[in-house]
């Protein structure tokens, strides 16, 4: 029986999102998240799914064919300090390379700053005689009782797990291989992440910094994925088990448990690829405000961006990733006085537990949820469709100690919380977009995240912004990217040649073996071979350039007669990039990746938007207007009965299941053929005195 | 525009914007210098600069640049409106030379002028440290030439493309001219790709906003810088300081040493600074003298260093700074042909320490320390032939491995890749493996140097130590450190950092001390050993927190040793006799002795 349902799950600080896929169409599904043990959130989730199909977990389970999960465990242990103790064995001479790393970047006239502690302290680091060179000769050999004694020091420190990094491991890997080997000898249980392994790149801060983050992680992710799949596969699923990564792909549970760092940011990479399916516009930037954290991404001319600066962080990630920012910024954000009397929102969040107070879970410090309660923009008696009855009065309570210290009344340090979480939001959109030399009025705007709808009318409005969508899934957008996106994963391996004396035979091995490895990702992931598609690219520089590019090429194996192919592609995108080539110059290649993708069945056009009639609204709910200080009663709809086509005038409310968007005076809410509101400015006047 | 703040000024969002967006160019600008060059001085340490002024000299924007690059460049787009009149749309000029407004004659420097609607706007710039430039000698820093006429090839403000197409002629001069010259002509042509980047961004932007609209941005931008400027400057208290900071003896050039005396005067009413540089030694006979691009320059580098760093560094700021140079004074205006081959590091990080130590004249939380100066052969310019694939290629780079360490601040240690004083701490390190994988050089070592920070309740930062050696036959390397005999002093009763030096290491283990400024001759047995310049404190090492002391014992930055009798920090082993902790009594009983 084939399967009929897909599940992507999302679990964040505070909430678990459970998008699924089925004949009906997609479907969200909302639940609080369990720190924790997120495995409980995760199994919470596909129960309320179940539920919603009318079948118990295991039958539903049984017809599901893949689950995708992204997972912010990692990212939130890394950020909180919460990982293993890592040791690092390096070669003597060369202790410091993670303080020193490439110098880090600095503003070059400030000096009220401190410099960055390593990630592995001097004190956890291990020096051992044994050097390799550029071209792989050996040097000075392993010194084998190097690596027993740094064994016994990092026994008794003691730490949880090792990282090894070597120079010119990735030419010539037999050292790093040997002191694993002795390390297992000597300390059978200890987790060992070697450099060449993980991250095959010369740069040896960066292999080191990624090979040491890995290493963190190995005392987080292997468990909590194994908690997961063990729950999963009691209850009956027979499927694939998918988990997203850093990249914007996907890795099985097996992969990410061997190289965990490839799950930092795991679910927040999603949403970009989420608004790519949403809509065509080129040029997007991508908000998704969630319970503890405010993510921005963006699209430029229809491609996500990937960054190899990715810090996580005082480090580079020393991996690609996409490039995803993230601040303390959610609904569950605390509000706070600093001793100077100035309002703060942030970064501290209540979390899933205790949750805002109106939560009524024993909270009682004020949150964003609490103060967007307190104006009136969410009901107390809708929120998560019902699930969840919200207390004003515990939300006044708990923003009353606020007002008194700012002398304001409740209901105006309520819209002060409010508007001050929006200046933080607005903070992080410009880090991605004015700080890189963007208006952020040139792009259409993506908001995800349940929270979103009670922000982002006011948001676009302090930005000038014409035009954004709130999908119909917004509150579950990175798990809604999950089910959209292709499974894409990728492998590559370093094999130096240059277009003088191409290395015709290694080259077409390496493409091979690397289209095998793709291929059987693609088989694990439970891809039929039809929907298989395999993508190539080369890593070149002109001889003494020292930063590769990236140029994609058609397909392998490669003949001679492609050997001025691949110069040609290179000096093409030397100019592209640079606006300069030099076709006499000789082209060195380094590293050559294989991108293996398998194609998802569209599961969105499948479904369209039914087209009702515009029902009148439901009634109306009072909502406090910052700028007029008063009390305004709007009208409220029910987003889910709004036809395709149909539109509603601000100021109103669009109530539905998973969120609340608030439109305001001088926008206009469309309902579009998949459900979307999308909202755009009715006064054509710019509202922030700004000509564009 | 449609609306105007109510100090009837320019739109501050778009102004927040226009002024990113340019920030945004020169990064993409200085991205593409870096990545498509091939010395590894620039891809790898970064040593280059991009920059955007008006078309009629008023620098813009300089960020993520090197200071002494880009803090006077006016004088380095000046001289072509004065040699030509007929700049068109396609020219590129090139520029090295130090009497024509460049920094020191490696600082190669390609100007390109961005028109719109036929009209002249901007001028973008860029700036590249070469790894050679066809001095008698391989090295671009010659601490013993005298005159210009040792220096090199010199462009002298030269139209090098016309039509946007390179001037064959003229680059054969360099062809011709420098060692390694596919390299130079690599790191030419990337700078040319990052002029024409900046050029097409810049049109874009004004086809976007439109010339009027952009201009006004100018004018807003610059009395923006001016007022900022003058905010801080009103913030510091009013007088005159005067600090000396004196440059190592050079054997025949200097034999005394080369003592640098800035005056600050502060005029906080008016919100206005003046440098006085004038009561200084005349030119000395070889590479130190400043130019005036580094003289001017790095006065205001002293200043900025000790205002608000958020401070835009434009034409509008700079105007409240008055610099008082001398013809003919070693930290002026070099009288022609005196040699400058060495202007951007040395004398002249002294001149910058001795501005920025005038703040700390002022009284705590005033100042910095002195800062470590270059530099030592851990910076050293190293040449020699790679036989590695079986040919003979010659090659020279400068290696980028061992940085000094930066000046301690209230509130603050020092900034540990710091460099010098002249490069702000935005030079990158370089990484071994690039190093090794282009060049015919074993990086044996390289290290926090232990016990070298200049003690102090803010700690100037350590040291960089280590060693390196030729894979091919011998090689040479060149250096001018100074720091050897001076070292970075301390400031309200921090101490020196620790000097620099450098050593040969024979292949029996034996170390020979080597001369300051220098070129050795290492066969492939032997190793360059350096210790670059560690940063002075501030304020008293005994008023330092304990838990600190601690932690720099634990990093291994400092001996148990030190603690006690420096900081009067007593510590003790904890339980997996590993990590060591404050002893709280033995620690109190040292500090109320």
């Amino acid at each position: 029986m084939a399967p009929r349902y897909s599940v992507c799950i999302d679990i964040g600080g505070t909430f678990t999102d459970c998008v699924v896929a089925s004949e009906r169409g997609l479907d969200i599904h909302k639940t609080a998240s369990t720190p924790p043990a997120f495995e409980r959130g995760f199994m919470d989730s596909l129960r309320l799914a179940a539920q919603d199909s009318e079948l118990d977990l295991g039958a539903f389970l049984t017809a599901t064919g893949t689950i995708v999960h992204g997972t912010t465990v990692s990212t939130n242990a890394l950020i909180e300090g919460r990982t293993a103790r890592v040791g690092l064995i390096c070669n003597e001479g060369h202790p410091d390379v993670l303080t020193l790393r490439e110098a880090p970047r600095k503003r070059a006239f400030d000096w009220k700053l401190d410099f960055p502690r390593p990630f592995v302290p001097r004190n956890r680091t291990c020096e051992v005689r044994g050097r390799i060179d550029a071209r792989g000769n050996e040097l000075i050999p392993l010194h084998e009782a190097d690596v027993h004694d740094a064994v016994k020091y990092l026994q008794s420190c003691p730490v949880d797990a090792v990282a090894v990094s070597l120079l010119w491991s990735v030419v010539a890997p037999a050292h790093e291989r040997r002191v694993r080997e002795i390390i297992q000898d000597l300390w059978p249980d200890v987790p060992v992440t070697l450099g060449h392994e993980l991250n095959p790149i010369p740069r040896e801060y960066r292999r080191t910094i990624s090979a040491a983050i890995d290493a963190s992680l190995t005392g987080v992710m292997p468990a909590y994925l194994e908690r997961v799949e063990g729950a999963v596969r009691d209850a009956g699923f027979t499927g694939s088990l998918l988990v997203a990564n850093c990249i914007g792909g996907m890795m099985t549970v097996e992969e990410i448990a061997r190289r965990p760092i490839y799950s930092i940011m795991s679910g927040p990479t999603l949403t970009p690829v989420a608004a790519q399916m949403l809509c065509n516009e080129p040029d997007m930037v991508v908000i998704d405000m969630g319970g503890t954290t405010f993510d921005v991404s963006a699209i430029r001319s229809g491609r996500l961006i990937v960054t190899t600066e990715a810090m996580i962080n005082d480090d580079l990630l020393g991996l690609p990733k996409i490039d995803v920012r993230s601040v303390g910024a959610g609904g569950g954000s605390i509000a706070w006085v600093d001793p100077g009397g100035l309002l703060r929102v942030g970064p501290k969040s209540a979390g899933a537990i205790p949750g805002p107070a109106c939560y009524g879970r024993g909270g009682d410090q004020p949150t964003v949820t609490d103060a967007n309660l307190t104006l009136g923009i969410l009901d107390p008696a809708y929120f998560l469709g019902g699930r969840v009855t919200l207390d004003p009065e515990a939300a006044r309570a708990a923003i009353s100690p606020i007002a008194e210290r700012i002398n304001l009344s409740i209901e105006e340090a309520a819209y002060a919380i409010h508007v001050t979480s929006n200046e933080n939001m607005i903070a992080a959109i410009e880090d991605i977009t004015v700080n890189e030399g963007l208006d952020p009025r040139d792009s259409y705007f993506v908001a995800g995240g349940g929270a979103i709808g009670c922000h982002i009318g006011e948001m676009a409005r302090t930005l000038g912004i014409a035009r954004f969508m709130v999908p119909r899934l917004a509150a579950g957008l990175s798990a809604h990217g999950g089910l959209v996106s292709d499974i894409r994963g990728e492998a590559s391996a370093t094999h130096p040649t240059s277009n003088h004396n191409f290395a015709l035979g290694g080259v077409n091995e390496t493409l091979l073996r690397l289209r095998a490895q793709g291929d059987a990702f693609l088989e694990r992931a439970g891809v039929p071979l039809s929907q298989r598609r395999f993508a190539y690219a080369f890593q070149a520089r002109y001889k003494y350039q020292s930063w590769e590019i990236d140029v994609p090429f058609d397909d392998a194996p490669l003949g001679t007669g492609d050997i001025p192919v691949l110069a040609d592609a290179f000096h093409q995108m030397h100019e592209r990039i640079y606006t300069i080539k030099n076709e006499t110059d000789e082209v060195e290649f380094t590293t050559w990746t294989v991108r293996a993708v398998g194609l998802r069945e569209a599961v969105v056009g499948d479904h369209v938007w039914d087209r009702t009639s515009h029902r009148s609204p439901l009634g109306t709910r009072r909502v406090f207007i910052g700028a007029e200080r008063a009390f305004q009663a709007l009208p409220v709809h029910d987003a889910s009965a709004l036809g395709a086509g149909e539109s509603v005038n601000g100021p109103a409310i669009l109530d539905s299941r998973t969120t609340t968007v608030l439109i305001l005076a001088g926008q206009r809410a469309t309902i579009d053929d998949q459900g979307n509101c999308c909202v755009e400015r009715t006064n054509s006047a710019p509202q922030t005195g700004l000509a564009s | 525009m449609t609306a105007k703040n109510e100090n009837s000024d320019f739109d501050p969002i778009l102004l927040a914007v226009l002024s990113r967006r340019l920030e945004a160019i020169i990064r993409e600008m200085s991205n593409t210098v870096m990545r498509a060059s091939r010395s590894a001085v620039i891809t790898n340490a970064r040593d280059m600069s991009c920059g955007i002024l008006t078309y009629d000299h008023r620098l813009i924007c300089v960020e993520e640049a090197m200071p002494i690059h880009v803090s006077a460049l006016d004088l380095t787009t000046r001289p072509i409106t004065e040699l030509f009149d007929d700049v068109k749309e396609g020219d590129a000029f090139f520029n090295n030379s130090p009497y024509l407004g460049v920094t020191h004659h490696a600082d190669m420097t390609l100007c390109v002028p961005v028109f719109a609607d036929n009209e002249p706007l901007f001028w973008v710039l860029a700036r590249s440290h070469h790894a050679d430039v066809g001095a008698p000698e391989p090295t671009t820093y010659l601490p013993y030439a005298a005159t210009l006429y040792q220096e090199g090839v010199h462009f002298p403000c030269v139209r090098i493309q016309e039509n946007f197409r390179d001037k064959e002629d003229i680059v054969r001069i360099g062809l011709h001219k420098i060692r390694s010259p596919h390299v130079w002509h690599g790191d030419y042509r990337a700078q040319v790709g990052a002029c024409r980047i900046g050029e097409r961004r810049l049109k874009e932007l004004v086809m976007r906003y439109g010339v009027a609209t952009i201009r006004e941005f100018v004018e807003a931008w610059m009395r923006y810088g001016e007022r900022r400027a003058t905010a801080a400057i009103r913030a510091l208290p009013a007088g005159t300081w005067r600090h000396t900071s004196t440059h190592d003896p050079i054997p025949g050039v200097a034999d005394a040493g080369i003592p640098i005396t800035a005056q600050v005067s502060v005029d906080s009413d008016a919100g206005r600074i003046t440098v006085d540089l004038r009561d200084n030694p005349d030119c000395v006979p070889g590479g130190v003298n400043l130019s005036e691009a580094c003289a001017r320059g790095s006065c205001l580098i002293g200043i900025f260093y000790n205002l608000d760093s958020t401070i835009p560094h434009n034409a509008g700021s700079a105007d409240r700074i008055e610099i008082l140079l001398r013809d003919g004074c070693v930290v002026g205006r070099p009288t022609f042909p005196v040699g400058t081959s060495v202007a951007t590091t040395n004398v002249n990080d002294r001149l910058i320490n001795a501005v920025q130590c005038c703040f700390a004249k002022m009284g705590e939380p005033h100042g910095l320390a002195e800062g470590g100066g270059d530099f030592s052969s851990g910076m050293g310019v190293v040449s020699g032939i790679d036989d590695r694939g079986g040919g003979s290629i010659p090659y020279v780079n400068q290696f980028c491995v061992g940085l000094s360490g930066g000046p301690g601040t209230h509130g603050h240690d020092g900034w540990l890749t710091y460099e010098a004083p002249n490069g702000g701490g935005v030079l990158v390190l370089d990484s071994i493996e690039v190093d090794e994988a282009q060049y015919p050089i074993l990086m044996e070592s390289r290290r926090i140097a232990a016990d070298s920070m200049g003690a102090g309740r803010w700690n100037g930062a350590p040291a960089t130590e280590g060693a390196y050696r030729s894979l091919s036959g011998d090689c040479a390397v060149f250096y001018c450190s100074d720091g050897d005999t001076n070292p970075a002093e301390g400031v309200f009763g921090g101490r020196a950092g620790a000097p620099s030096g450098n050593w040969r290491r024979t292949a029996n283990g034996a170390s020979e001390p080597l001369p300051s400024f220098h070129k050795a001759r290492l066969s492939a047995d032997e190793s360059m050993v350096y210790r670059s310049v560690a940063g002075g404190g501030y304020g008293e090492p005994e008023a330092r927190d304990p838990q600190s002391v601690a932690e720099d014992v634990n990093r291994k930055w400092l001996s148990v040793e030190r603690a006690r009798s420096v900081y009067k920090v007593a510590l003790r082993k904890t339980a997996n006799g590993i990590d060591f902790t404050v002893d709280d009594v033995e620690t109190r009983r040292l500090r109320d002795r």
